[in-house]
């Protein structure tokens, strides 16, 4: 093809694309805010920023314990239930399982001095102990999502005897693998001046989070979005997960730089070398059955990253389940959504006291 | 290399999206079309550089300035000595923010040519994959497609690699210590208004973080208390309960042996008057009979 055809050929390209995104651009003005997080709750514990909510039930019970999802603290928890057809939370509730959810919400000024042993021993802990007093029941069953999978696993190591079965989700374990990209960018950065003047704010990671896949992240998908013409479902789709993207809390500045050294730099938790609250976090102290979920495609996490805990933990009813998926794809892909929520009603119905 | 974009800066990500797009597709459709024409990996808009500079900017650097320019001119002449004066502190801290300017800029410079240099690569890579597949040259769709597939290869190489990483962190450690800088400085400034100050703001939470560490302690260690005083009582009281019933017990025992030893006796004088012996099978029976009689009154 020569110069001239090509520039004709863009020339009619960029004419129809241009159509196609008027029609898109009419259909966003059109839908206006999304919703998010829509599976009735109630909030039933909060202190400070966190709250505690248990979902109503949609389903007979599956006689299983509560299972409590602790998800990361450097996004929001509203992943988990995105829409109606696309939520795990959804998923799980239709498969009778009683769900509560640790909101970790947006920290301000007021927690920059909180350490990281707060948030796993203090506030994580007390909302396990209410689930425990609100059932009366001795242990319940934990999901501990990306970075709350980590203070989950620290959080099961110190109080093994509250938690009946544990599953991880993108959890990372090994902070010091050749595939972690986030780990090699964060071995240099200066996290006690970072945190020196403040929480670190939510734009400066997402900031990091785009500089992983930039050229996907900033232009190829917003080039795709002017494709989808006025498909209002789509467009609806693309702005939940654009408004989840962007919606990063700031981080608690004490708790932030302990944990991007301890675990990011230093690796503790994996050499054995972590103290939270004076106590020392030993993997191996973990007892009860654990299932590893990761995902084979993950630019945050890399299977490398989580694949190592089954070599550390004490159980020895260890599972790990990969899918085929990325970060992301884990909470909202149709693949994920077939597997993840039956995978694990199933593996705590087969662990039923 | 050329970083911006020629929509406005604050225009929606689609529509620079949209420009970016168009003008490499534009860019890729020319050169690839043209073997004989020069590399052009660096014409083609790396978009996202651009987010560093802003979010620079965003914290009240001017990252765009020339360097050693200042808004005042005579800070020039000024930076050739040490400060001095009233103001000496404030200007120490203009210096080091202008100082920090200079190194954001330096770095940032090196991140444009690094990231050239992955512009290029990517572009190699395009043009390796058009030579292969003729109909990608035939949509400028497939072409960008193709394009950022490779720039996203050549990207992981380059950001996997140390250089990347100590220049990256190198941008962030100078940003955090502009935002040090701007704190001192607007600290003071807030001072001088009689303003809470961030200092002010701070110490007050570290001692409500205190004050609620101590009351958390203390209600755990209430709880403590008040669960042992409980677990105390319910213990005295069943031991209360188990001391009662066994006094109870032990009394209607001792009260059922007097009497079937009563009923022995009267028995064994019974059995002495009807025979001066008693045979041991009629003793062994008597003494069974006593032994049930007492569980069946339990019962």
């Amino acid at each position: 093809m020569t110069t001239t055809e090509s520039f004709a050929r863009l020339m009619s390209d960029a004419a129809a694309m241009q159509e196609r995104g008027q029609s898109a651009l009419r259909a966003l003005r059109e839908i206006g805010e999304v919703q998010v997080g829509l599976s009735e709750k109630t909030c039933v514990y909060a202190e400070d920023k966190i709250q505690l909510h248990r979902y109503v039930p949609l389903a007979r019970s599956a006689r299983v314990p509560p299972l409590l999802i602790c998800y990361a603290m450097v996004n929001r928890p509203y992943m988990l239930d995105l829409q109606p057809d696309r939520s795990l939370i959804r998923e799980l509730l239709s498969l009778g399982v009683d769900v509560y959810l640790l909101d970790w919400g947006y920290p301000d000024g007021a927690d920059r001095f909180i350490p990281l042993t707060e948030y796993v021993c203090g506030y994580l802990g007390r909302c396990v102990e209410f689930i425990l007093e609100q059932n009366a029941i001795d242990a319940l069953n934990l999901l501990g999502v990306c970075q709350g999978g980590t203070m989950s696993l620290c959080y099961a190591a110190l109080e093994p005897r509250h938690i009946a079965n544990l599953i991880t989700m993108v959890a990372p374990v090994d902070f010091k693998t050749p595939e972690n990209l986030l780990s090699k960018w964060a071995q240099h950065i200066d996290v006690e001046r970072l945190t020196q003047s403040g929480n670190v704010s939510g734009e400066f990671l997402n900031l990091v989070y785009l500089a992983l896949m930039p050229f996907r992240l900033t232009q190829q998908k917003y080039v795709n979005l002017l494709q989808m013409e006025g498909d209002r479902a789509q467009l609806e789709n693309f702005l939940r997960m654009e408004k989840w993207i962007f919606d990063s809390p700031d981080q608690p500045a004490r708790a932030f730089r302990e944990f991007i050294e301890w675990f990011f730099q230093e690796n503790r938790l994996i050499r054995g070398e972590l103290t939270l609250d004076n106590r020392q976090v030993l993997l191996k102290n973990i007892r009860c059955p654990v299932l590893n979920i990761y995902a084979a495609n993950d630019h945050l996490v890399p299977p490398s990253a989580s694949i190592p805990l089954g070599a550390h933990v004490g159980s020895e009813d260890y599972e790990s389940l990969q899918v085929d998926v990325g970060h992301i794809g884990m909470y909202v892909s149709g693949k994920a959504r077939k597997t993840v929520p039956a995978a694990i009603a199933r593996w705590l119905q087969e662990r039923k006291p | 290399m050329n970083d911006s974009t020629t929509t406005h800066p604050e225009a929606p990500p689609y529509l620079k999206a949209w420009d970016d797009y168009v003008s490499a597709c534009q860019t890729l459709c020319e050169r690839l079309s043209n073997p004989a024409a020069p590399a052009a990996g660096s014409a083609v808009p790396l978009a996202f550089l651009g987010s560093w500079k802003d979010f620079a900017a965003s914290l009240g650097m001017r990252p765009d300035a020339a360097p050693g320019e200042s808004s005042n001119p005579e800070d020039q002449f000024a930076s050739l000595f040490p400060a001095l004066g009233y103001s000496r502190e404030y200007q120490e801290i203009g210096r080091r923010m202008l100082d920090l300017t200079g190194q954001f800029q330096r770095r940032y410079a090196e991140f444009l040519q690094l990231s050239a240099d992955i512009g290029q690569s990517a572009f190699q890579a395009t043009q390796r994959r058009a030579s292969k597949d003729d109909t990608l040259l035939a949509s400028p769709a497939a072409i960008y497609d193709a394009w950022i597939d490779c720039a996203e290869e050549a990207y992981a190489q380059a950001a996997h690699g140390e250089p990347f990483a100590r220049l990256l962190a190198d941008l962030c450690n100078i940003l955090s210590g502009f935002k040090i800088e701007r704190g001192k400085l607007l600290e003071a400034l807030a001072r001088q208004f009689d303003w809470p100050s961030r200092a002010e703001v701070d110490s007050l939470h570290r001692q409500v973080h205190t004050l609620r560490s101590a009351a958390v302690k203390a209600k755990g260690a209430a709880k403590t208390r008040t669960a042992a005083k409980a677990g105390r009582s319910a213990r005295a009281d069943t031991a209360a309960k188990v001391g009662t019933a066994a006094k109870v017990r032990m009394a209607a025992k001792a009260g059922r042996a007097a009497k079937a030893s009563a009923a022995v006796k009267a028995k064994g004088v019974a059995k002495a008057t009807a025979a001066a012996k008693p045979t041991p099978g009629a003793k062994r029976r008597g003494k069974r009979k006593i032994r049930k009689t007492p569980e069946r009154t339990d019962q």
